[in-house]
């Protein structure tokens, strides 16, 4: 609790408005100046421990393993792989699913969020962006993979070929490329939009004259003039704008890859709306297990504070609820659509089938598990949203491992049931690509501001200025 | 005229002399070129057409293949001088233009990879002509004596004409000489003077009496076609014939029937006995024999039992008589002479010469084809035998296990690259035409034996040629013979019909006089046969009838008796008898005769051929003698060792949904439509086709359930025609078998019966193609003909179509399948059809190769193509015609008329996909009498 502050009176709001009750913890704890509060912010660019070592060389390693297993993949061919007919999709599309989903809680956070003015977000939303955008960078990798000739990939891409044919636009796989690099695309806009004021305080703050002189580069002469200011508030509400559609279009379009085939299973029309929940829930959960771990190395307690975990936490159960809706009626719908296949597929292949250990350990992460945040303990202690995070990514990568494979294992003839079973190439690329997101996250964390430190420090005079209250008013 | 100064442009006009004298002189340099001391090379374009040769355009041969020394007349296709595609010959009757598994994959042998290519010596690289000078009798008789007691030849089984003669002449050379004929599967038996015959059309109820008459044996593909024609159910009131089988092994002859009953090798003995006691009123037997024998009796001359060719002697007395007494003797079954040789020449057993070789009294042995060091029963120890003759020699495909036994060795030709004779079970000739010239430096049998009978070194053309002119044949029918694949009538007339079997009483099998239950049942195996097309990769993936293994032969055994020994499919059991023991995985087959165990011969194999080496146990080991049909005293023990069998379906059931229809003859009559219902159309988003855009054919076909026996004939056609590629045993394991088509198979239950529901799936060709619309770079389209077209250059292998098609008939290239191709094996290809890379997808295109080709040659002749024009690979080969193709707009056609049956469906037809194929529901002609008559949820 803030000490009364020395300071001229604010001009009080008028009598008939409510004033939101204070909030439990603060969403911001900082009694310095703002040049200490910037110093703080910088820290994490002077220098790195040997946490940060460790885990740079493990992703590193990862990393290699992943050029390992695409090149082996792409030299000998998609044989390297389980797949088999009637299995031809599994962890290739798994992974690019899993990986697009994570991506979407940065946006929702750092787009959505801003449009509703939920100025808390700020000393989480760069990660988050960032977050997204090496998640993008390694979901877009696995469609190009699992192509059977991916040294053609670019045929789906629209382009006046010499050949006269276009893709097929009735097909999801086009849209996908749209979607997915619309997405890219606009969220390493939004990011790099927001972090050219950081950069130009990295600039003004750094060390080295070569220092300087990158960070100058990349800060694009930014002076911090009030026009300045003002165009930059602007550009960001308008790339919010076109990112927040994005968080629930990119992730329909990706599911439509599964319902417009008649597979049962897949065929169903709740995918969008239930492919989006989940995506937003896989990305909260890796958000959580991002921020957890940089909290406690960087001393962030008090930028990234309970408060932030609690919001955090109430998404998280916001979404595994819907999450939970859309399992049911996905049951609901198979039942009554009285096809066998159907009903087959829902409930005797997923929960009594060869996978059906792993069907239960997804309910068990997606659904049981956040049912402990309800209580508010939990939504603010750091061990136990680390591993429910952490469960939490786990469920929703064996939930589309499910949708996929169990949709094609055992489809409509008995002939061409067959079974997947992963090779060790599927193993490499799966946690390769998890070795190359930590390699670029940490690589992030080193070089890039991850808190806005401009929003941060504006969020801290708003408080200031509401006597420690966050009223969401939006700005001029 | 030209000065060394650099000049301005103007400085250059040049006078209208000096112009004249420029031009002069060029033109008479120009004649200089003439003055060449380059010695002239002529070359010759190919103005000269052959008016029947065309580069690109298929020329088609006649000839045969003969199988355990019995033809099957082929017509074989030809490009740029080398055979790509065996079909039959319609107007031969051993094929009626129909060709089996075995037919159809011995392209591939001819062009194996493994195939010996050198003569040698020990080791010693030498060639025939060396070897033959060693084997004229001025050098052998040192050797074998001047009558020729030390001189034994071993041979398979062959009807040749021109063999006989030429060995008849190696017994006037040398009189004490002995020819010996022997193959696993013919025995001991078939050298001496008769054999059955059956005219299936005549018959309308059959009882098949552990008798594969349908998909092995001489004549199988004609009986199946007799078959198939008096089931074809035009009309709902049509007669249908009646096929009772009585088997072990779960055979295509099984499923094809309308009750099938499953019975222990050592009991079928007891059912023939029964049977022709239930005949006269007796009532011994299981329920059913009783019916069965009442049947039997309804329909007197028009009635058969066919004993299959394995049984014992007294099985088929048995057999005989029972045919005597129901009017089938010589009205549906006659005897006639055995084509095979031994008229001319005496020919003796395989026993005989293990006794000759026991006393050692052979000095020069030479053996002309098969395998006699692997395929002989394990107590006459061949091999070991075989070792200790002086003077051995081999003539043979394959450095096999017999090669190694001996001490010199000459690759043989296969009957695509040779010369010579053959005739068919009923005796018709036919000439064995080459279709490419001998791959390596090989001989043919005939040369063997004109060396041997003093001839020297004389070609099989040559040899042919006079023994044609000697036969008394005219030149004219020479020509007439190659054409048309066969010289007419040349057929035998019928036998003695009195005549009980054969002279030599078969050694039958070993009756049990223990209390092991267990009977070892020995059965040629349906794909490598004996054990020759080992090394035939399409014939080792070809998914076996009924059983769905690949690469590899098991124990085949029923629920219940596994369950009794506690094996699942793929447990290790081992079977001793006699101190022989082999090791086998299990494989579970509903259906099969209970305390039974069938094993497979033709695996096991040790030689060079390297894909048949160490896949599978070799059944031989255990074989007691030849002829053994059976074993009774078996030990089984179960081992801890597992194997993963590659099989390529397995499921038993239809599970969810019912692809498979099927109803008897009296639910069909009762209630037509309902078998074949039809859903109301689905909605869909597709839009129709306008007619505008529809050209005048439009492809579809039609496949009849009641009348596909499962034989795998059209799988391995498919597989020759479109340059299928085969995967091996570890990716068959992994669900990649390539073939486009495949036969689906269902086990049903029905009461005390086993029924199998065949199905032969293949691309749909759905109007409106799920696959078509998610494949994103436009892949897979629709052509104006109705076929879904698959466009291999524009594929990049996201496999999004395979997952939208409900009946997984699409293949992907996961690895390159093609890319380590000998060039022999490249020669196999289909030049007509894209051979495809890793990373694209392919599936049946309704061998569109086919449809264009015709539609070119349509064009040429200025007539509109017809659907009657075009038969794809499987419709070729299917022996029962069970697949028709042909246009929609052709109400006439055979297709169309055979879809218009109300038994006909479309599969998965709720789905919408709107399938080209039509499917004819399976039907049986039960009889109400016995227990499986009713159809337990059959057509609801």
């Amino acid at each position: 609790m803030m000490a009364a502050p020395a300071r001229l009176e604010p001009p009080r709001p008028p009598e008939d408005t409510a004033f939101p009750p204070p909030p439990e913890w603060d969403v911001l704890q900082f009694d310095g100046s703002d040049r200490a509060l910037t110093d703080t912010l910088l820290a994490p660019l002077r220098g790195v421990g040997r946490t940060w070592w460790t885990l740079f060389v493990l992703s590193a390693l990862g990393t290699l393993l992943f050029a390992f297993t695409i090149t082996y993949t792409i030299a000998k061919g998609i044989g390297t792989w389980g797949n088999n007919i009637p299995v031809a999709w599994a962890f290739a599309i798994t992974n690019f699913v899993w990986w697009i989903g994570i991506g979407h809680a940065g946006t929702f956070i750092s787009a959505f969020l801003l449009l509703l003015n939920q100025h808390w977000r700020a000393s989480i939303n760069r990660v988050a962006e960032a977050m997204t955008i090496f998640a993008l960078m390694n979901a877009g990798l696995f469609p190009i993979l699992h192509l059977g000739r991916p040294w053609f990939f670019y045929w789906l891409i629209p382009y006046p070929a010499t050949m006269g044919v276009w893709p097929n636009f009735k097909s999801a796989l086009p849209w996908d490329i749209a979607a997915v690099t619309t997405y890219l695309t606009v969220s390493i806009l939004f990011w790099y939009a927001g972090l050219v004021p950081d950069l130009a305080t990295a600039r003004d703050h750094a060390a080295s004259t070569f220092r300087r002189r990158v960070y100058g580069i990349f800060a694009l002469g930014w002076r911090g003039s009030n026009t300045a200011w003002r165009q930059h508030r602007i550009a960001m509400v308008l790339l919010a704008g076109l990112a927040t559609p994005l968080v629930v279009s990119v992730h329909s379009v990706v599911s439509l890859d599964f319902s417009i085939a008649q597979l049962p299973g897949w065929h169903s029309t709740i995918f969008p709306p239930y492919f989006v929940v989940g995506a937003i829930y896989s990305g909260f959960a890796m958000v959580l297990l991002l921020i957890l771990p940089l909290r406690w190395a960087y001393g962030l307690e008090h930028i990234i504070t309970k408060r932030h975990l609690d919001a955090m936490a109430k998404l998280t159960l916001v979404m595994a609820l819907l999450l939970t809706y859309a399992y049911v009626v996905e049951l609901f719908v198979s039942w009554y659509s009285q096809d066998p296949s159907e009903r087959f597929t829902y409930f005797v292949e997923r929960p009594r089938g060869a996978y059906a250990v792993f069907y239960w350990i997804m309910i068990t992460c997606n659904v049981i598990v956040p049912q402990i945040f309800w209580w508010k303990r939990f939504r603010t202690s750091v061990g136990v949203l680390f591993a429910a995070g952490a469960a939490i990514l786990i469920g929703m990568w064996l939930e589309r491992f499910i949708i996929i494979v169990t949709s094609l294992d055992r489809s409509f003839l008995a002939s061409s049931w067959h079974l997947y079973r992963p090779t060790w190439v599927d193993f490499g690329l799966l946690f390769g690509s998890l070795g190359q997101f930590g390699l670029l996250f940490l690589l992030f964390v080193r070089f890039v501001p991850f808190v806005a430190i401009s929003e941060v420090k504006r969020l801290r005079h708003d408080l200031k200025a509401n006597d420690g209250r966050e009223l969401g008013l939006p700005h001029a | 005229m030209m000065s060394d100064r650099p000049r301005s442009h103007r400085d250059l006009a040049l006078s209208r002399r000096e112009f004249i004298h420029l031009a002069g002189a060029s033109l008479a340099l120009a004649g200089l070129d003439g003055c060449t001391r380059m010695p002239a090379e002529h070359i010759l374009p190919y103005v000269d057409n052959r008016p029947e040769l065309t580069p690109g355009v298929g020329e088609y041969y006649a000839t045969a293949m003969s199988l355990d020394g019995v033809a099957t007349g082929l017509i074989v296709e030809s490009h740029s001088g080398r055979p790509t595609k065996i079909e039959g010959n319609p107007e031969h009757p051993a094929s009626l233009g129909a060709s089996g598994p075995l037919e159809q994959a011995s392209l591939l042998q001819l062009y194996d990879p493994d195939r010996a290519r050198f003569a040698r010596s020990q080791s010693t690289p030498t060639s025939w002509e060396v070897l033959a000078a060693q084997l004229a009798p001025a050098a052998l008789r040192p050797r074998v004596g001047a009558r020729g007691a030390g001189l034994h030849v071993l041979i398979e089984p062959t009807s040749s004409l021109l063999d006989e003669e030429l060995l008849a002449r190696v017994i006037e050379s040398h009189p004490d000489a002995h020819i010996y004929m022997y193959a696993p599967l013919v025995g001991d038996r078939g050298a001496h003077g008769i054999v059955t015959h059956y005219d299936i059309s005549a018959a309308d109820v059959i009882v098949a009496l552990d008798a594969d008459f349908l998909s092995s044996g001489p004549f199988h593909l004609r009986y199946a076609r007799q078959f198939a024609d008096k089931r074809r159910l035009a009309q709902p009131t049509d007669a249908m014939n009646r096929l009772y089988t009585i088997e072990s092994g779960f055979t295509p002859t099984g499923a094809a029937a309308d009750h099938r009953f499953a019975v222990r090798p050592s009991d079928v003995a007891g059912i023939a006995r029964s049977l022709q006691s239930a005949l006269n009123g007796g009532t011994a037997g299981p329920p059913w024999l009783a019916a069965m024998a009442r049947d039997l009796r309804a329909h007197a001359g028009r009635s058969v039992v066919i004993a299959g060719e394995h049984q014992s002697n007294s099985v088929r007395a048995l057999a005989d008589s029972i045919n005597d007494a129901i009017g089938a003797t010589s009205r549906i079954t006659w005897r006639a002479p055995t084509p095979l040789i031994g008229e001319h020449v005496p020919v003796h057993s395989l026993t005989e010469l293990v006794a000759a070789l026991r006393t050692r009294a052979v000095d020069t042995l030479i053996i002309v084809g098969g395998n006699p060091s692997y395929a002989t029963p394990a107590p006459f120890d061949f091999s070991v035998l075989l070792r200790s003759v002086p003077n051995s020699g081999y003539v043979g495909l394959y450095e096999n296990e017999t090669a190694r036994d001996v001490r010199w060795f000459v690759p043989m030709s296969h009957y695509l690259e040779s010369w010579g004779d053959t005739r068919a079970y009923d005796g018709t000739v036919s000439i064995v035409q080459p279709l490419v010239n001998p791959l390596y430096r090989s001989t043919t049998s005939a040369e063997v034996y004109a060396a041997l009978a003093g001839m020297g070194l004389v070609g099989s053309y040559d040899l042919l040629r006079s023994s044609w002119k000697r036969r008394g044949n005219a030149e004219a029918a020479w020509g007439d013979a190659l054409q048309r694949g066969f010289v007419a009538g040349t057929q035998f007339a019928r036998a003695e019909s009195e005549g009980r079997g054969s002279t030599v009483e078969g050694p039958g099998s070993r009756v049990a006089a223990t209390s092991n239950p267990i009977d070892v049942l020995f059965v040629a195996d349906p794909k490598v046969h004996d054990g020759s097309f080992a090394n035939n990769g399409w014939l080792q993936e070809l998914p076996a009838p009924l059983t769905q293994l690949t690469w590899n032969n098991a124990a085949l055994l029923s629920p219940t008796t596994a369950r009794r020994l506690g094996v699942g499919n793929g447990v290790h059991i081992a079977l001793t008898s006699n101190a022989r023991h082999i090791e086998l995985p299990a494989l579970i087959v509903p259906g099969h005769a209970d305390d039974t165990v069938t094993v497979h011969f033709g695996y096991g194999r040790a030689g060079a051929e390297s894909l048949a080496r160490g896949v599978g146990a070799n059944a031989y080991d255990l074989w007691p003698s030849t002829g053994v049909r059976f074993l009774s005293d078996v030990a089984i023990t179960v081992s801890s060792k597992t194997s993963a069998l590659a099989l390529a379906q397995t499921q038993e059931t239809m599970e969810v949904r019912e692809p498979v229809r099927h109803a008897t003859l009296d639910e069909y009559r009762a209630a037509p439509s309902r078998v074949g219902r039809r859903p109301g159309r689905a909605l869909s988003l597709y839009p129709e086709i306008p007619a505008s855009e529809r050209s005048a054919t439009q492809w579809a076909m039609t496949i009849d359930l009641a009348t596909c026996i499962g034989c795998g004939g059209c799988v391995v056609a498919c597989q020759a025609e479109n340059n299928i590629p085969i995967v091996g045993a570890s990716e068959v394991r992994n669900a990649r078998e390539m073939q486009w088509l495949r036969i689906d198979r269902y086990f049903a239950q029905r009461e005390t019966e086993v029924e199998a529901l065949l199905q032969p799936m293949l691309c749909q060709h759905c109007e409106k193609a799920p696959c078509e619309y998610v494949c994103p770079v436009q892949a897979t389209t629709h052509s104006n003909d109705g076929l879904n077209e698959m466009v291999y250059n524009r594929c990049v292998g996201t496999r999004f179509c395979s997952n939208n098609c409900p009946y997984k008939v699409r293949r992907f290239n996961w690895f390159d399948y093609n890319k380590h191709l000998s060039d022999t094996e490249m020669m196999a290809k289909n030049p007509n059809v894209t051979v495809r890379e890793r990373g694209v997808m392919e599936k049946c295109t309704f061998c569109v190769q086919r449809i264009r080709e015709a539609g070119i040659a349509a064009g040429r002749e200025d007539r509109p193509l017809r659907g009657t024009d075009v038969r794809t690979a499987c419709q070729q080969a299917c022996p029962t015609n069970a697949i028709v193709f042909g246009s929609l707009n052709e109400p006439d056609s055979e297709m169309v008329r055979r879809r218009e049956q109300p038994r006909s469906y479309a599969a998965l037809d709720d789905l919408g996909t709107e399938p080209r194929v039509r499917y004819l529901a399976r039907i049986r002609n039960t009889n109400s009498e016995i227990a499986g008559a009713k159809h337990d949820g059959g057509a609801r």
